[in-house]
């Protein structure tokens, strides 16, 4: 029974990722080549097993732009995944027509990684929502605080700041990274996510003000040494996936970004973190954050991978 | 030695000057947006020595006090930390003002 399936350009393409996916249970890999006709004939019988389709970023969007609508119609409950090798990044408006909400990017000259990539996979396959524990090493603890107003912010960020202590540009560099990634985590859930019946914002951004009988702000984060995980959940859950794949493609190509551009927090967050997760349960909940390795490989700035899930249709799939 | 000349230069050129300091966020919204009305020469020097965090409503004032100024005046930035040069890179707030590595006297300060 398969339930994950391999999309590669051609033989050389799955020769860069078969080591990593060696260990993926119940795998199959085909390549596309020149006429997807054949693979999707093959996907169409997998259909009621298969969990996720994994996709080449030298397939797509480059060689095959119109190959996602013909994945869905081949696979409908299967969850899409692009893997990118290189460091390279596709560009993000044809992923945010499509809805590919999942992407992981391999540093340049590093192969990619197994445990990482086994876990996205197993986290899709199981529609589980992703957790900083699994990022971190055994045993790490990991902090969590509810925040009672406005006021608590600096506290924390200053908490989180305790917990990367050490010398050295490089953890001064991953501490300032720290604070940035917990102030708009926090800003985000504070003035961003409360929503009035009609969508407008309940509060003005830097405000004073305390939570709602309600509402609820939790965030929480762990650093084992080489990875910090940090999540801020909110009891809003007022974002939309569409809506997360919208801010990220309009901030990649405004330059000068709009000083009034939407979402420059979330593209701020996604942009820091080596690898961004959001997770919406519409009108309860909604999760961002992510990981980030002390010694990250990955272009400093550069784009970065994510993972963009919505509650219901996990349900429904 | 051209060089050494041209910074001798650009140190005595008049220029207009203000250092921000701590945290620039939501908060530093009164100080940036008087700025640009204190613009009076053909250069101005942004200093971040002094600058702590930056976040997204921070980022998004800058862009808005460096596109009044940009049209009356060249705007330079120093005193960046690598996270700060990080930051404005992504954003794209270098193609507003530029980076510069030398310090100078001020000719007006604001804190």
């Amino acid at each position: 029974m398969q339930n994950v399936a391999v999309l590669y350009l051609d033989e050389d393409d799955r020769k860069v990722w078969e080591g990593a996916l060696a260990g993926v249970p119940d795998l199959v890999g085909m390549t596309a080549g020149d006429d997807p006709a054949t693979p999707l004939q093959r996907l169409r019988k997998m259909r009621s097993t298969l969990r996720v389709v994994a996709l080449s970023a030298r397939l797509f969007p480059g060689r095959h732009p119109e190959l996602v609508p013909m994945l869905r119609e081949a696979c409908p409950g299967a969850e899409l995944l692009l893997i990118s090798c290189d460091g390279s990044f596709p560009p993000l408006r044809p992923l945010f027509a499509d809805q590919i909400r999942h992407l992981t990017i391999t540093p340049a000259k590093e192969p990619p990684n197994r445990e990482e990539l086994s876990a996205v996979i197993s986290m899709l396959v199981e529609r589980r929502p992703w957790e900083i524990a699994p990022c971190l090493k055994v045993g790490t603890p990991v902090h969590s605080y509810r925040l009672n107003s406005s006021e608590d912010k600096e506290l924390l960020i200053a908490r989180l700041e305790g917990v990367l202590a050490g010398e050295g540009e490089e953890m001064e560099l991953f501490r300032q990274k720290g604070a940035l990634l917990a102030d708009e985590l926090l800003e985000n859930a504070m003035y961003n996510a409360p929503r009035g019946s009609h969508g407008a914002l309940l509060f003005i951004k830097g405000e004073r003000r305390a939570m709602l009988p309600h509402e609820q702000i939790v965030f929480s984060f762990g650093f084992d040494g080489k990875t910090l995980a940090l999540k801020l959940t909110d009891s809003w859950g007022s974002l939309e996936p569409d809506q997360v794949l919208g801010y990220l493609a309009r901030n990649e190509e405004q330059s000068p970004m709009s000083d009034d551009a939407g979402g420059r927090g979330l593209f701020i967050i996604w942009r820091f973190l080596d690898r961004f997760h959001v997770h919406v349960e519409p009108g309860q909940r909604t999760t961002v954050g992510g990981q980030l390795q002390l010694s990250s490989q990955l272009e400093p700035g550069s784009p970065r991978g994510f993972h963009i899930t919505k509650h219901r249709e996990e349900q429904a799939a | 030695m051209s060089d050494l000349l041209q910074d001798l230069r650009d140190n005595l050129a008049e220029h207009d000057y203000f250092a921000l300091e701590g945290t620039i966020d939501a908060h530093s919204e009164g100080f940036l947006m008087e700025i640009p009305g204190k613009v009076r020469t053909a250069r101005v020097r942004f200093d971040f020595s002094r600058a702590g965090r930056i976040n997204s409503m921070g980022i998004a004032l800058l862009l808005r006090c460096f596109k009044e100024i940009r049209g009356k005046a060249e705007i330079r930035l120093e005193g960046l930390s690598q996270m700060h040069s990080m930051l404005f890179k992504m954003t794209g707030v270098f193609l507003l003002a530029t980076p510069v590595e030398q310090r100078c006297d001020r000719r007006e300060g604001a804190a």
